[in-house]
């Protein structure tokens, strides 16, 4: 039998996801030990294989068929626009996409002056001005600490994920709009889902029984 | 100038030599034999046309991704980027009613301006046939047998042909009530396969029970011929259980012929193209991203072009078919 490939989100999603799958019955002790160097582990038992990868590139492995199921933010999801099958919400790791800023940029956003968004996501903050708003905006793609830019004057507001809050509250910033609820997903490749539909269904099924 | 500087082929176009190009041709001389065994004949169509033979209404690849260009009086040109709405264009110019029912096939290049296709390929050769003047589903099933004979003599031994019908979706589309732009969210999150997208978008809209049940389970409404039974019970509107009908149909045909187990059914499977009436289907097999041929049925294409006929086609895309057989380790 051929191995069902499976590509996690580096991080907190990760650790989460490994715990569901030890309560799923899928082996996972050796990559939740930290110290391994090792890329890839598997399950000879039930033949699936898996491994680490950054977030934004685990749709990638599965829009490709490199991994035959990804399971990663929603944030993601939409920020890659890749043609995948989103077959299960985790509902861990929820968050909001918002836009943020000083509570004096909500008259920016009022008005109809071009602004501009400093975000991790550009095609999401697209979307939203574009196809929501209706309005031009000028997007500036950031790779970290996305508060900063209306602190510096870089952007008048931000586009990006609110867990808690406590971050924006810290750097006296607010959510100004909401884009989206987003959470965990579990995504398939088309063609996996077609061809191997009995193993990735009952996959789906072990993980709704262990969330 | 750089005189140093390679000129090499533009992003999404390529050369094929050496060792690749000898597979081609025999890949596509044996394809061309199933062809001929149906006794399909063989036509070819300009890579031009105007830009109306592929425009909205016709509801083929959408503007922005077909290559354009202008001729000396200023009309707009198009290279074709599918074949069905050429081939229908030149049966509705050169035959007649009496002529019917034709069968043809066809070989060349489509060209999509988009880099939303895996491979990157925006130039691939396409093959396939045009069923024209049959309406029923023993053409359905002719056609459906000449894509698990292709690639049978692609050498593939496991691949699975997923068998929609476009009708469902649209019965239930038209008892819901819901407008344009709801409908086409539920069509997207239908055809992403998304398991509970539905069901959250639905949620307080005021529409009947057993369509909102219906729409909700379609996105899991694929799988064996069992998956058939499960449609039915959840099917709203005439349309809806006559496409039931005609897939119970085609499933005998092709079962009787020793086709069955290539065959599943997806009531998920709404193509982008709009011109697709009743059947609609994909082939997939391992080794690819992509699915290696696509087609359907198409009622009314033609009277867009001047002759009413009934007609079912399907293209087989030769640059991902070439990459599931290397991986595959096939060699013709």
């Amino acid at each position: 039998m051929r191995y069902l490939t499976i590509a996690l989100t580096k991080g907190r999603l990760a650790k989460k996801t490994l715990k569901l799958f030890e309560k799923a019955g899928i082996e996972a002790k050796e990559a939740e030990d930290d110290s391994t160097r090792k890329l890839i582990f598997e399950d000879p038992d039930m033949k699936i294989r898996y491994f680490l990868a950054k977030g934004p590139d685990v749709p990638t492995y599965v829009a490709y068929g490199a991994a035959d199921i990804g399971i990663v933010g929603e944030d993601t999801i939409l920020e890659e626009g890749r043609n995948i099958y989103e077959v299960m919400d985790l509902g861990f790791g929820k968050c909001r996409m918002c836009i943020c800023g000083p509570e004096s940029a909500r008259e920016y956003l009022a008005s109809g002056d071009q602004i501009r968004v400093a975000t991790k996501y550009p095609n999401i903050a697209k979307d939203y001005f574009l196809n929501k708003k209706h309005r031009t905006v000028e997007i500036i793609k950031l790779n970290g600490s996305i508060e900063l830019a209306p602190i510096v004057g870089l952007s008048e507001v931000i586009c990006d994920i609110v867990e808690t809050g406590t971050t924006l509250r810290e750097n006296g910033l607010t959510v100004l709009e909401e884009v989206c609820p987003l959470s965990a997903r579990v995504v398939v490749n088309p063609i996996s889902m077609k061809m191997e539909n009995e193993r990735i269904s009952d996959f789906v099924r072990r993980m709704k029984e262990a969330l | 100038m750089n005189n140093n500087l390679q000129i090499h082929t533009p992003e999404g176009f390529r050369d094929i030599y050496n060792g690749e190009m000898k597979k081609k041709r025999k890949l596509m001389t044996s394809l061309m034999d199933v062809f001929d065994s149906y006794q399909y004949e063989e036509i070819e169509t300009p890579a031009v046309e105007y830009f109306d033979v592929f425009g909205r209404d016709i509801g083929t690849t959408p503007s922005r991704e077909l290559y354009k260009f202008f001729d000396r009086d200023g009309n707009t040109m198009v290279l074709r980027p599918d074949f069905t709405p050429s081939v229908a264009r030149a049966v509705a110019m050169h035959f007649r009613p009496e002529d019917m029912p034709l069968r043809l096939c066809y070989e060349g290049q489509t060209y999509v301006n988009s880099q939303e296709y895996r491979l990157n390929l925006k130039e691939m050769t396409q093959m396939g046939v045009e069923l024209i003047g049959d309406g029923s589903a023993e053409a359905d099933a002719e056609v459906l047998a000449i894509i698990c004979d292709l690639l049978k003599a692609a050498g593939l031994t496991e691949f699975q042909v997923s068998v929609g019908e476009v009708d469902y979706f649209k019965s239930l589309a038209g008892h819901s009530g819901l407008d344009a732009e709801t409908l086409e969210r539920v069509r997207s999150l239908i055809s992403n396969k998304n398991f509970f997208g539905v069901g959250e978008l639905l949620e307080g809209e005021r529409i009947h029970e057993s369509v909102k049940k219906a729409l909700t389970e379609m996105p899991q409404m694929f799988g064996g011929r069992e998956i058939l039974r499960k449609a039915e019970e959840l099917a709203v509107g005439v349309e809806a259980k006559d496409a039931i009908e005609r897939l119970r149909e085609i499933d005998v045909l092709l079962t009787k012929r020793g086709y069955g187990n290539y065959i599943s059914y997806d009531f998920g499977l709404l193509s982008r193209y709009q011109y697709y009436t009743g059947i609609i289907f994909s082939a997939f097999t391992y080794g690819t991203g992509e699915p290696v041929a696509k087609g359907g049925r198409y009622d009314r294409l033609l009277s867009h072009f001047g002759t009413d006929a009934p007609a079912v086609g399907v293209g087989l895309y030769i640059d991902p078919l070439m990459n599931a057989m290397s991986r595959q380790g096939i060699n013709l």
